[in-house]
């Protein structure tokens, strides 16, 4: 291939040479303009509510998510009274079993805090979960229990904290998604996409609540979901039902008279970490200038 | 009992999720090489953009190697990823809100611009090779060439047009790609070691620090194998670059570390414990110490005595190294030292890196190495050395690089 | 402009065409349609499997114990707490039998710095029986509350104590005569109740007025945890004078309050399987005839026929008591 000069070739030459070119693009143009307009409608298509959960009646919006369960009637809530509870961790094991999350002590999608403060301390010993000693108390990583550790020594105050994700009105987590596998519902859950996710952890990063972890099997992220899959249903989350002491209590905020509505009406509750902004949605009784 | 789960070991109260360390090795490592195309694309547009002469003898260099780095980018992140199949997730259905989704864009479109500078740059030897080469090399560069043998001097008008202007686009780019990856730390409300509007320019001024600091390690160990003379202006030139932006660079990370010790929030006493603990020698030796106050001195001296000679290119190296080495430390004690302090405030985990393993130091160790090897393929087959252009040879004229 | 600036654009323009192209194609279906998410993972997590069915899916079969647990302190427990969660259950989960009720009941109710004694009942493992092994020893965990009265602790001084009642009670607590009752696997609870009411007279007896007032209140406990420790003897001894088939009739009357193979509903209430059928006739015609008093027996033995009380003293002679819990 010589070198070339655009000086050698003659007018007519430039001229073929432009109107080909010109036609060339046109001809490329159109055809990127058609391509492009029949990927649009093709996704508009697909995006279009066309095939809805469930079949409703003409005239009436279908049911989402489920047939007998609409989410824009509802406005959940958790209430935990850390005065009651009594750090039994029936909910740690319960969770777990109805979620199906890794048997270990460093995974939890709930778990509970031991806050004591002894001989005389300020500042409280605080353990949970992962603490050797509870581990062997357990006798194994599969099952949950606290070790009796302070039943010898003068303890001044101790307590049990129930912690769990606060599905916050303005996620942290949500807001650093970078594919928007993790979102909010329309009924307050902040949910996990499992085929969606690319397993980043930057979300796991962002939660100032330490509530989301990885799911090693799955290569994805995961939380708390408040049980989405009873609550649907017309159940409680598990770890709700399995309290024996009533600690933990959750309903829909839109019913005045439910559980929750009333606790909140009737004490003074508090959240965790006000100050991120996240507004979180479990409200605390019981909480000490220490519980973080 | 053996536990089930290789969790970190911790002290204090941390929460029972914090126990397994999200951010490995890898994580460090990407910073520092999206760092490293930064700088060295701001050391080529010194001379592109700039015109500053006496870095004529790097500009390229710095052009190829930005280029080689930044194609290693993704390879840490992917290495990270649960799922690494879905990573185009991110660049299918972007979140806005999110910095890591600005990422896939940010980098393909520097990753682009690169190429094209590159291609421009290069491209006098691209149509060489497609005229006068041979074998499978000859094909892929008469591809490369876009079929076109144009070598005129209207053609490298436009060739240097281009260069022009897309070194000027490439400025901000690199301020944004390098930038935003400070920002991914900086915004989050978790974790008060990151929670910093400085972030962002700290990141950027280690990363320019450490690009620069590259150029000068392999353009002097590159002159050596070459048996060249080393250009004294263009080592004084890189030493006056990297000493201004160390300062600067030091004096940003010194404000950030001020303000949190002075604000003293809640959680402060464990941080303290942290920093004149497990900190000391990552942070206050290596970082600070060896990579930074060192090779401050040492430029400072330099620039002051106005040093020539072996002895410029002697220290000038030496610093340049101990930076390199401080910028990585800076990475280390970002990402893993922001992970070792817990969100609670009340306790510190140990991060126990695994040698072996996707997400091993072993891993880490061959991502950083494959910018430098594909680099050394890359100078086999194009030559980044004004004085031996080859297109300079065949015309008998020189080429403006 | 040259060649392969040109050339170099339309690549340019090809490409960003091809991304606007690919990034609609590959946009999944659902996404958008109301968030930045894929709406169809809503109702994949709505529509996952639950496990924990919760007490109303036990009524169904197990009315009789959903109604004693129901009616007891323990409603606030779910059964499946206590027996695992039982999805699937029975067609292809068995529901779990706790055997180490000790681990299981102690995650609750051992004392510990830090539990609300408003919200539960405690007991230091280290005081409380700690010999007596598992907690079902004296509780029912469908209805655990026990009287304060039936107290047990240690058993190991216990043996001394009842080495003067082997005379007649036998050495294993098996009787040497068929008028004296087997307490060997009685309830611990009983036994106490009914060696406190020898000792203050409330229950008259010529020989266990004396014997039951050698004991000190301590010693009462000790003696019924340990007798209730024994191992039961599989059918009371002697022969009946009644039809144990005519009998069971009869008994079940008697099932409501002493439960069928021998395990009562009140641990405070005698076991009656396996007891010597002469010991349960004297007891029962007592009660008839009103030389022991007790609001429950005094009319259920009132209307019970000497013919019956016969029949029914040989029905539960042969129970086999060892089918009991322990």
């Amino acid at each position: 291939m010589k070198p070339d000069s655009s000086t050698d070739i003659p007018a007519r030459r430039i001229f073929l040479r432009n109107v080909t070119q010109g036609v060339a693009c046109a001809g490329a143009a159109a055809g990127a303009a058609g391509l492009l307009a029949a990927t649009a409608s093709r996704a508009a298509d697909a995006d279009a509510p066309a095939t809805p959960a469930v079949r409703a009646p003409a005239g009436e919006a279908a049911s989402f998510p489920t047939a007998d369960y609409d989410w824009t009637r509802h406005r959940w809530a958790f209430a935990v009274d850390a005065t009651k509870c009594i750090g039994c961790l029936r909910c740690v094991e319960a969770c777990k079993r109805e979620n199906h999350v890794a048997l270990d002590a460093h995974h939890f999608r709930t778990w509970v805090e031991r806050y004591a403060y002894v001989d005389g301390n300020e500042k409280p010993q605080i353990d949970s979960m992962p603490d050797k000693e509870n581990i062997a108390a357990a006798g194994s990583e599969t099952v949950y229990r606290f070790a009796n550790k302070y039943r010898d020594s003068k303890v001044d105050k101790a307590f049990f904290v129930p912690k769990l994700c606060n599905h916050c009105t303005h996620p942290a987590c949500v807001q650093v998604c970078p594919t928007g596998a993790t979102y909010k519902t329309k009924d307050g859950f902040v949910l996990i996409d499992h085929d969606y996710c690319i397993g980043c952890q930057y979300c796991v990063q962002a939660c100032p609540y330490g509530a989301r972890f990885f799911n090693h099997a799955r290569g994805v992220t995961d939380k708390c979901t408040w049980c989405y899959h009873r609550v649907t249903k017309g159940l409680q989350p598990a770890c709700v039902e399995v309290c024996p002491v009533g600690a933990r209590m959750f309903s829909d905020l839109n019913d005045g008279d439910s559980v929750v509505s009333r606790f909140i009406r009737e004490n003074r509750v508090q959240v965790l970490k006000p100050e991120t902004g996240n507004a979180p949605n479990v409200y605390y009784v019981g909480l000490d200038k220490e519980v973080s | 009992m053996d536990p089930l789960f290789e969790a970190a070991p911790f002290t204090g109260y941390v929460y029972p999720n914090e126990t397994v360390i999200p951010w490995s090795v890898l994580i460090v490592v990407y910073p520092y090489l999206t760092g490293l195309v930064a700088g060295s694309f701001t050391v080529s547009s010194l001379f592109h953009v700039f015109g500053l002469k006496q870095f004529r003898p790097v500009a390229r260099f710095a052009m190829l190697l930005a280029l080689c780095l930044m194609v290693c980018v993704p390879m840490p992140l992917l290495l990270h990823l649960g799922r690494p199949e879905r990573a185009f997730n991110a660049m299918i259905t972007p979140h806005l809100t999110s910095a890591f989704a600005i990422f896939g864009y940010a980098a393909s479109f520097y990753t682009i611009l690169l190429l094209l500078e590159n291609w421009f740059v290069y491209r006098a030897q691209i149509v060489q090779i497609a005229t006068e080469g041979r074998g499978p090399l000859k094909w892929i560069c008469r591809i490369a060439s876009l079929g076109s043998t144009d070598l005129s001097e209207r053609a490298m008008h436009y060739d240097h047009k281009w260069i022009y202007v897309l070194s000027i686009i490439g400025i901000p780019a690199a301020l944004g790609l390098h930038g935003y990856v400070g920002f991914v730390f900086g915004s989050l409300k978790s974790r008060e070691w990151w929670s910093s509007d400085l972030m962002p320019p700290v990141f950027l001024l280690s990363a320019v620090i450490s690009g620069t600091a590259l150029v000068i390690v392999l353009y002097v160990l590159t002159s050596l194998a070459r048996k060249v003379k080393i250009e004294e202006a263009c080592i004084k030139g890189l030493v006056y670059t990297l000493w201004g932006f160390l300062m600067f660079a030091l004096l940003l990370e010194g404000v950030e570390f001020a303000s949190l010790l002075y604000r003293s929030r809640e959680g402060i006493d464990v941080i303290l414990t942290y920093v004149t603990g497990r900190l000391v020698v990552p942070f206050f030796v290596l970082q600070i110490g060896l990579g930074s106050v060192i090779p401050l001195i040492t430029l400072t001296v330099l620039v002051i005595r106005g040093t020539r000679g072996r002895a410029l290119i002697a220290s000038a190296f030496g610093s340049a190294v101990l930076v390199l080495g401080a910028v990585l430390m800076m990475r280390w004690n970002v990402v893993i030292g922001g992970q070792e302090i817990a969100k609670t405030g009340k306790g510190l985990l140990t991060y126990q890196p695994e040698l072996l393993g996707r997400e091993g130091l072993l891993a880490a160790a061959v991502v950083l190495c494959m910018p430098m090897i594909l680099m050394f393929i890359a100078t086999r087959i194009f030559s980044p050395w004004a004085e031996e252009s080859r297109a300079a040879l065949l015309r008998g004229r020189p080429v403006a690089a | 402009m040259p060649k392969h600036i040109a050339r170099l654009l339309m690549l340019m323009v090809a490409f960003i065409v091809i991304a606007i192209a690919a990034k609609s194609f590959f946009t999944r279906e659902s996404f958008y349609r109301y968030g930045h998410y894929r709406a169809d993972s809503v109702p994949a997590i709505a529509g996952m499997a639950t496990s924990f069915q919760t007490p109303k899916a036990c009524i169904n079969c197990h009315g009789p114990r959903h109604a004693e647990w129901s009616g007891s302190v323990h409603k606030t427990v779910i059964c499946e707490v206590c027996h695992g969660a039982a999805p699937g259950h029975p067609e292809k989960l068995k529901v779990l039998i706790p055997t180490d009720t000790l681990r299981l009941c102690s995650q609750c109710h051992e004392q510990m710095p830090g539990r609300p004694t408003a919200s539960i009942l405690q007991v230091d493992l280290r005081k409380h029986f700690p010999d007596a092994g598992q907690c079902i020893a004296c509780h029912n965990p469908h209805s655990p509350k026990i009287p304060a009265a039936a107290l047990v602790a240690d058993r190991k001084s216990a043996e001394s104590v009842t080495a003067s009642c082997a005379a007649c009670h036998g050495a294993n607590g098996v009787s040497t005569n068929d008028a004296w009752p087997n307490l060997a696997g009685q309830n611990p609870a009983y036994i106490a109740r009914a060696l406190g009411a020898f000792k203050t007279g409330g229950r008259a007896s010529e020989t266990m007025g004396p014997m039951a007032q050698t004991l000190a209140d301590g010693d009462v406990a000790n003696v019924a945890a340990y007798f209730s420790s024994l191992p039961c003897r599989t059918a009371g001894s002697g022969h009946a004078k009644g039809i144990a088939a005519q009998g069971r009739s009869v008994a079940r009357q008697c099932n409501a309050c002493h439960g069928t193979a021998g395990r009562p509903v009140n641990p405070a209430w005698p076991s009656l399987a396996g007891q010597n059928p002469a010991y349960l006739e004297a007891a029962l015609t007592a009660f008839k005839q009103g030389q022991r008093v007790n609001v429950f027996m005094t009319p259920a033995a009132g209307a019970l026929s000497a013919q019956d009380i016969s029949n029914v003293a040989a029905y539960f002679a042969e129970l086999n008591c060892s089918a009991r819990s322990q």
